[in-house]
């Protein structure tokens, strides 16, 4: 006999419906998987064994054949577990009559314990979203509850075969197998990580006051223990909240890399900060079933790369299509994906290798080849791709003791949260969501300077060795700090202001 | 170009030239026993060996070197850039230099050297240049170049180009002594310096074979060239062991008065000069100073203006800053200070400090380096 149940299957962060197809005829018993399986949906054939016989059914002693169709897509993922043995339990008949009727119009995804019940599978939901337009109800594991829930579909949450068995033969009423979904109470927005701890630094502040408020790129150079790691692990708390729509694309990547919390969608921006020793593949993505990487996942979020100098050449190359495009496409023999990768990229490294350079009690003791080359370690493009750099230089005890108390995150935030809102009423019609991803018409349009303005640019290129190509660079970021005083258009000491956070000089040549 | 040397003696003479294990004076005594240095290359390793009592590797190993190098080649790829390559017989060949123990046997020249009776000072000191050697240097050598004295220095990263690049802003001549083949530009951001050099009558000179790479012996070796070219030779900023006091011990040597810039005592980089006061250097304060050292006969022609000494007078106060302006060049004094610290003294924001700094950096009073502002001229 034949049954053929429904479900998904991923590609990129795409979902697709996937048919499943099986095919119970009298031979020898084997049971097949076709239809470009991977490794782990090949092995679903033993887990799904002992779970129909642990559910109290037979397995069928026959040739059984089951085909995902489209066949020509490859297929990866757990899902396949239980419409496989939900396909087996209707072709050989173990089911009433009145079930068969009702798997026309199910999507089943879940992954199946030797017992029988249900275990949470990856990617979830944007299968949901993406078979949403079918109209069929979903069949998700009690763990994936979160997922079904912000999809929108309507779905049931049976916790084992049985269950779903009882429920299609109408034994069980929808309720029963229908989880509650209770979302966790919205954590009150306390960061415990407050800019008020960090003494002095103001310019290092503002630069990220300026990053969060337009999303632009920063590097921190600065010695040991000036503070960098500890502003950036701050960052986060001043970023402006995520839309819903930005929340979805990212609960998306994060449902595919399994990494979703049980019962909350993700309302915080992702802050990752990968060891500068993480290969490429794991940055940008990819593998022989690509994945997306550390850059997708801090999508819409911030990547924190500590000691940026130390991380391989090739990794850090690698950053520059997804600074300049925000996503990243992989191309393997198997298939080619494009993930979102739209981050703010913070930075941050030692000015020389030993990291006393400029340091007024220890002297450094690097030679000037060695911090030209530590330098020279990043690229010219990758830095053209960072809007703003800042120098932190040592608070003497004398001025850390005496300090008073900075501004908090919260007043910092306020101030973001204002400049977020005129971007967002800027653009409105477009799909850039900040200042530092204007296109070069959007900069043109938006950026109109003052006339004076001719004189600061002029005199910053000959004085300052400022290129001609950093000019979007500096406009982008005088447009954002003009917004942060909420300013209509951009004035000179806008742009005097940008010049603070102009790049790594590799200067050490006199002017002539 | 002197006529009684062949050209192919010349050619041997740049391949002998080329054996840079040996000290130039050595080369010079081999070729005072074969007679010519056509005649050394067409010994064999063994008559070398015997007939200058030299050990059979060192000769076997000097003809290799000299045979590495095709002569003619190096003689077309200077002159393709405008040089020429000197040996002590010709009368362009500096006088200062033939008169040294270790004369180069053969001189890559591009651009003009100084006339025999230019005043020529050297200026030498660190690579690793702070912001007051950054200040020193370029005040003394622009006052110098202004007065007419054409400074020699080492074209190197720090005090050298600082010394040079005062000069060519006044489209002055100054001489740059590599420590490369003339074909080769190190440090490479000096091509732009090196260009102008040339650009403004100066010379760009070098002992090494045309596309020598900057190997580190290569450098105290060039420094006695500096030494030789100038009278009186200045300190500028340099650790106590460092290559500006080897050049130091090699002016000396060669009876050079040797003067040194005073630092602050606890700055490394000014260990060195402070170490030659103490060792009875002449103090360096002003420009005077160094012209007081310059010989009688190299006066002429020099703008006596520089000679008045007035060290004492209080440096001028900027005098179209606004008192904003001014209270950050009172925070920012003599020393370093971030713009946190410039804020701070001022109470102002990160935006107004911001804007004050920008308009005295491009004013050319303050210069940014990682971040710290410090003054750029006196």
């Amino acid at each position: 006999m034949l049954a053929n149940v429904c479900t998904g299957a991923i590609k990129g962060i795409e979902g697709f419906a996937v048919s499943v197809e099986v095919d119970i005829a009298a031979g020898m018993p084997t049971l097949a998987v076709v239809g470009l399986p991977d490794a782990e949906v090949r092995e679903s054939k033993e887990r799904v064994v002992a779970a129909v016989r642990n559910s109290g059914f037979d397995f069928p002693n026959k040739r059984i054949t089951v085909n995902l169709s489209p066949a020509e897509l490859r297929k990866s993922g757990t899902q396949f577990d239980l419409p496989i043995a939900l396909g087996i339990l209707a072709a050989s008949g173990q089911l009433a009559p009145a079930a068969a009727d009702k798997i026309k119009n199910l999507l089943v995804l879940g992954e199946l314990a030797l017992d029988g019940s249900l275990r949470p599978c990856a990617g979830v939901l944007p299968m949901l979203i993406s078979c949403k337009n079918l109209g069929k109800t979903a069949v998700i594991p009690p763990q994936n509850v979160l997922e079904g829930q912000v999809s929108g579909t309507a779905f049931i949450t049976p916790h084992t075969l049985k269950e779903l068995a009882l429920y299609l033969e109408d034994k069980l009423d929808e309720a029963s197998v229908k989880l509650a979904f209770v979302p966790e109470p919205e954590e009150a927005e306390t960061h415990e990580l407050d800019f008020s701890d960090v003494k002095g630094q103001a310019l290092a502040k503002r630069a990220l006051e300026i990053a969060a408020a337009g999303g632009h790129n920063v590097l921190m150079i600065g010695l040991p223990g000036t503070g960098k790691s500890m502003l950036a692990k701050r960052f986060a708390g001043i970023l402006p909240p995520l839309t819903q729509e930005e929340a979805l694309e990212i609960t998306k990547i994060y449902s595919i890399c399994n990494l979703i919390g049980k019962s909350k969608l993700l309302t915080r921006r992702p802050f990752r900060d990968p060891h500068h020793t993480i290969s490429d593949v794991a940055l940008i993505g990819g593998g022989s079933t690509p994945r997306p990487g550390e850059v997708s996942l801090a999508h819409n979020g911030v990547l924190f790369l500590d000691e940026f100098a130390e991380f391989s050449r090739s990794s850090l190359e690698v950053l520059r299509e997804p600074l300049e495009n925000g996503r990243v496409t992989i191309s393997r023999a198997k298939e080619t994906v494009t993930y979102p990768a739209r981050f703010t990229l913070l930075a941050a490294m030692n000015p020389c290798p030993c990291g006393h350079l400029g340091d007024p009690v220890t002297p450094c003791t690097c030679s000037p080849m060695q911090v030209s080359r530590y330098k020279a370690r990043l690229s010219g493009p990758l830095l053209d791709r960072i809007d703003l750099t800042v120098n932190l230089n040592p608070v003497k005890y004398a001025d850390w003791s005496k300090k008073s108390e900075g501004e908090t995150s919260a007043q910092i935030r306020k101030r973001v949260l204002a400049a977020r809102d005129i971007q967002r009423s800027r653009f409105a019609h477009s799909a850039t969501p900040a200042n530092a991803f204007m296109t070069p018409r959007e900069i043109k349009e938006f950026c109109p300077l003052p006339p004076e303005a001719d004189n600061v640019l002029e005199s910053a290129m000959r004085k300052l060795g400022l290129s001609a190509r950093s000019l979007d660079k500096i406009l982008k970021t005088a447009r954002t700090i003009a917004d942060l005083e909420g300013k209509e258009n951009i004035e000179v000491k806008h742009l005097m202001e940008v010049m603070q956070y102009r790049p790594l000089d590799r200067k050490g040549v006199a002017d002539i | 170009m002197n006529p009684s040397i062949s050209a192919a003696e010349r050619l041997a003479r740049i391949q002998i030239n080329a054996c840079l294990f040996f000290r130039a004076d050595w080369l010079e005594r081999l070729i005072e026993i074969f007679g010519s240095a056509q005649e050394i290359l067409r010994q064999d390793a063994q008559t070398l060996s015997h007939e200058a009592n030299l050990n059979r590797d060192t000769a076997a190993r000097l003809l290799k070197d000299a045979f590495a190098v095709r002569p003619q080649e190096e003689w077309d790829k200077t002159a393709a850039l405008g040089g020429h390559i000197y040996v002590p017989e010709d009368e362009e060949y500096p006088q200062s230099l033939r008169n040294i123990k270790e004369a180069p046997i053969a001189l890559y020249v591009l651009g003009t050297l100084p006339a025999e009776e230019q005043a020529c000072v050297g200026m030498v000191g660190t690579r690793k240049i702070t912001p007051y050697g950054r200040r020193a240097a370029a005040k003394l050598a622009g006052d110098l170049a202004q007065c007419g004295v054409t400074i020699v220095s080492g074209l190197a990263r720090g005090v050298d180009s600082e010394c040079h690049a005062a000069a060519v802003r006044l489209k002055k001549p100054t001489v740059g002594v590599i420590g490369t083949g003339v074909g080769r530009c190190y440090p490479p951001e000096n091509r732009a310096l090196e260009k102008a050099i040339l650009q403004h009558g100066g010379a760009v000179v070098s002992e090494l074979p045309f596309n020598s790479p900057p190997n580190a012996f290569h450098f105290p070796r060039r420094n006695r060239i500096i030494a030789a070219l100038s009278q009186p030779v200045v300190v500028v900023e340099g650790e106590i062991k460092s290559g500006a006091l080897i050049t130091a011990k090699l002016a000396l040597e060669m009876g050079k008065d040797v003067l040194a810039v005073p630092g602050p005592i606890d700055s490394p980089q000014s260990g060195g000069p402070n170490s030659l006061i103490q060792d009875g250097a002449g103090v360096v304060t002003a420009a005077a100073d160094i012209l007081d050292y310059i010989p009688q006969q190299l006066r002429f022609g020099l703008d006596p203006r520089f000679f008045e000494k007035n060290p004492h007078t209080p440096p001028k106060p900027e005098e179209d800053l606004t008192p904003r302006q001014r209270e950050v060049m009172n925070a920012v004094g003599g020393g370093q200070a971030s713009l946190d610290q410039i804020a701070e003294a001022l109470g102002a924001d990160v935006p107004e400090a911001a804007s004050l700094l920008f308009e005295l950096e491009v004013k050319g009073f303050l210069a940014c380096e990682n971040g710290l502002y410090s003054r750029s001229k006196f």
